[in-house]
């Protein structure tokens, strides 16, 4: 079947109605994410994860994951969206992907162009939306087609570099970083060994056999982490919320935007596609990169619609450009993919260059439901922007003890446990301090994810070269993989001992 | 603050490396038809975060910053909401989940911020029971109802 096929056929399962109803309750709590600071795009997925399982409980297996991906995936690029929203109006960025949306966006607010900027944001995320899909589309087949010649050596050596490269990018120090990757590898050996069966680290506590859940520590390190964090440092908010009056940009503003919006969806798909940048980078660059080719550069800063335009399409980009190394490779680039690819494991779907040969309705159903939520997200930005901004005022009173009790209701609903809610707890205090201390949680859940696969794929390159350790260097693409990786860590400590500052992605 | 916290978390890091490299000594070192045991993999992580909390404690000695921003922490309030949890989850499978999510979100609500009594309720009755009804009921999930000697 071609690709267009496939593409039909995931159009098919995207427009059942109960898929549609997922994409538009991901998108819509998505949007509602992106608009609250304090919740990011990694602990709304988190948390939605025991919520949507309990929900598709009653469907087939596949069309159970469909669906949840559908949902979760929603939530992450809708976050992307809704962002923009409270970074133009309050000046308060509502994820770290739109910091830079604040400078230009606020500027414009003050001058009474919230309206265009808001809608201006909104297409440029649509229209990034929809490039990095085609790209998406045309790369998928392609790329599983060079994945599926890997074998074990090369898994291994491509999982270290996307392992290092998220270490190298995270938080502000370097060996923070690796040592919260090694601390998530190491996790991730506990229980019974998929290869030889033998229980490692459980010290016959039952619990312990199945492995720590991947469920538990997201939601614990991500969700009640940031909830401590807002109980700690209440902060009195405060700020005025500027006013919408017109939501229809000019002819030229759409002309003046029209650049950037291209540009910055270009730029952010390719740093998606980058395992270890994300969206932040990607906004952060688009707009450096707007500032240099522009042809005033002073106008930067003060309400300049090329500085709405370029990092709000670039961050929506971006975060489809991460799909590309998680559908194709199943080597999760960042924090978010990473939990996104622990959803699909839950279901028994191993995203990797075999998702489009086994589950296609998985893979190409998201595809299509992919297209579907940012017309929908398109569609209620524009008109609802005002009653989105009002969710910022959601009395924290009661929102902190809710994201409390529906983390504790959803680990327990799947893990049916009272030593994961434990875990839990103890997971969350761990993630307000550690992240407090500029200790990166990302990587840990990276490790956390990929660590059973890269110790399988180690030891079974091993096996298959009796022992020998030298296959990795021997084999040419494992070889430039553990090069990439290296220069990766190296590079940027360079740069950090020359005295240069380096960009780090906050945010995963 | 920073810097105290980072030489005992590189303490605590390297004990926790040493901890796996003596715990995978203890597992069989091979296993069949294979030359590589489940015990490296382990072993060398442990190995790895021994050195990297060696060179986080070196790190962390060295950037002797006086940092003296000292942030108002709400320790109060976190400590209310944080044992309201634990008990929560200690009492969850013994009284079940109506009663005890209803008390827990009535006590939270009233220490994020003390007013709106009649609100809190009316919201934590109606979260406790909506969830219970949605997921037991409608969805056939399992959940601890009520008191087990109900």
């Amino acid at each position: 079947m071609s690709t267009l096929d496939y593409l039909f056929q995931g159009f098919g399962t995207a427009l059942i109605w109960y898929n549609l109803i997922f994409a538009f309750v991901g998108v819509l709590i998505g949007t509602a994410v992106g608009v609250l600071p304090g919740i990011g795009p990694m602990s709304g997925v988190a948390l939605l994860i025991p919520v949507t399982a309990s929900i598709t409980s009653g469907l087939s297996p596949e069309q159970a994951a469909t669906s949840a991906i559908i949902l979760l995936a929603g939530v992450y690029y809708g976050a992307m969206y809704g962002g923009s929203t409270t970074s133009i109006l309050l000046n308060t960025p509502g994820e770290s992907s739109s910091v830079v949306t604040t400078l230009d966006g606020y500027q414009m607010a003050k001058k009474g162009r919230a309206g265009s900027a808001l809608s201006i944001a909104a297409i440029g995320s649509f229209v990034a939306g929809i490039v990095t899909l085609l790209a998406l589309i045309f790369l998928a087949k392609p790329l599983s087609a060079v994945a599926l010649k890997f074998g074990p050596s090369e898994y291994f050596s491509l999982m270290l570099l996307g392992l290092g490269a998220v270490s190298g990018l995270a938080g502000k120090s370097v060996t923070k970083a690796l040592i919260m990757t090694v601390c998530g590898l190491l996790l991730g050996t506990i229980g019974i060994d998929s290869v030889s069966g033998i229980a490692r680290f459980t010290f016959d506590v039952p619990w312990l056999y199945q492995g720590i859940e991947f469920l538990t520590i997201a939601v614990g390190l991500f969700a009640l982490g940031e909830v401590f964090k807002t109980i700690l440092e209440k902060e009195e908010e405060d700020g005025e919320m500027a006013r919408i009056n017109n939501l229809i940009p000019s002819k030229e503003e759409m002309k003046e935007s029209a650049g950037p919006i291209a540009r910055g969806s270009i730029l952010g798909f390719f740093v998606g596609i980058l395992p270890g940048a994300g969206a932040t980078l990607a906004s952060f660059f688009s707009y450096l990169l707007e500032k240099k080719i522009s042809k005033n550069p002073a106008k930067f800063g003060t309400g300049a619609i090329a500085g709405v335009a370029a990092p709000e399409s670039a961050n929506n980009a971006a975060s489809g450009g991460a799909m590309i190394p998680l559908l194709t490779m199943g080597i999760p680039g960042s924090g978010t993919t990473a939990i996104l690819m622990g959803a699909l494991m839950m279901y028994n779907v191993q995203p990797g260059p075999l998702l489009f040969e086994d589950h296609p309705q998985v893979a190409w159903g998201l595809i299509a439901s992919m297209f579907i939520g940012n017309i929908m997200l398109l569609i209620l930005n524009l008109p609802l922007v005002k009653v989105f901004a009002k969710i910022i005022q959601t009395p924290k009173q009661f929102l902190i003890p809710m994201i409390i009790a529906i983390s504790i209701f959803g680990v327990y609903a799947v893990q049916v446990s009272m030593y994961d809610l434990l875990l839990l707890l103890t997971c969350g205090v761990l993630g307000y301090f550690l992240s407090k201390n500029d200790y990166p949680i990302a990587p840990l859940v990276l490790g956390l994810v990929l660590g059973p696969m890269v110790e399988n794929n180690l030891r079974r390159a091993l096996t298959i070269s009796n022992g020998d350790y030298s296959v990795f260097f021997t084999r040419p693409i494992s070889m430039v993989f553990l090069l990439i990786t290296a220069l990766w860590l190296i590079v940027p400590f360079m740069m950090k001992k020359k005295g240069k500052e380096v960009v780090i992605n906050v945010e995963g | 603050m920073a810097i105290k916290f980072d030489r005992v978390a590189s303490i605590v890091f390297l004990a926790v490396g040493v901890l796996f490299i003596v715990g995978s000594r203890h597992i069989s070192s091979s296993s069949y038809g294979s030359v590589v045991g489940p015990d490296i993999f382990p072993f060398v992580l442990g190995g790895l975060l021994v050195l990297l909390s060696i060179r986080l404690f070196f790190e962390a000695n060295q950037s002797k910053g006086a940092e003296g921003n000292k942030e108002k922490l709400e320790y109060k309030p976190f400590i209310i909401i944080f044992v309201a949890t634990l008990l929560y989850i200690l009492t969850l499978e013994t009284i079940g989940y109506v009663i005890t999510t209803f008390l827990f979100l009535l006590v939270c609500f009233q220490t994020m911020e003390r007013k709106k009594l009649i609100m809190s309720i009316i919201i934590s009755a109606a979260f406790s029971g909506l969830v219970y009804f949605l997921f037991v009921d409608v969805l056939k999930g399992t959940l601890p109802g009520w008191p087990i000697w109900f």
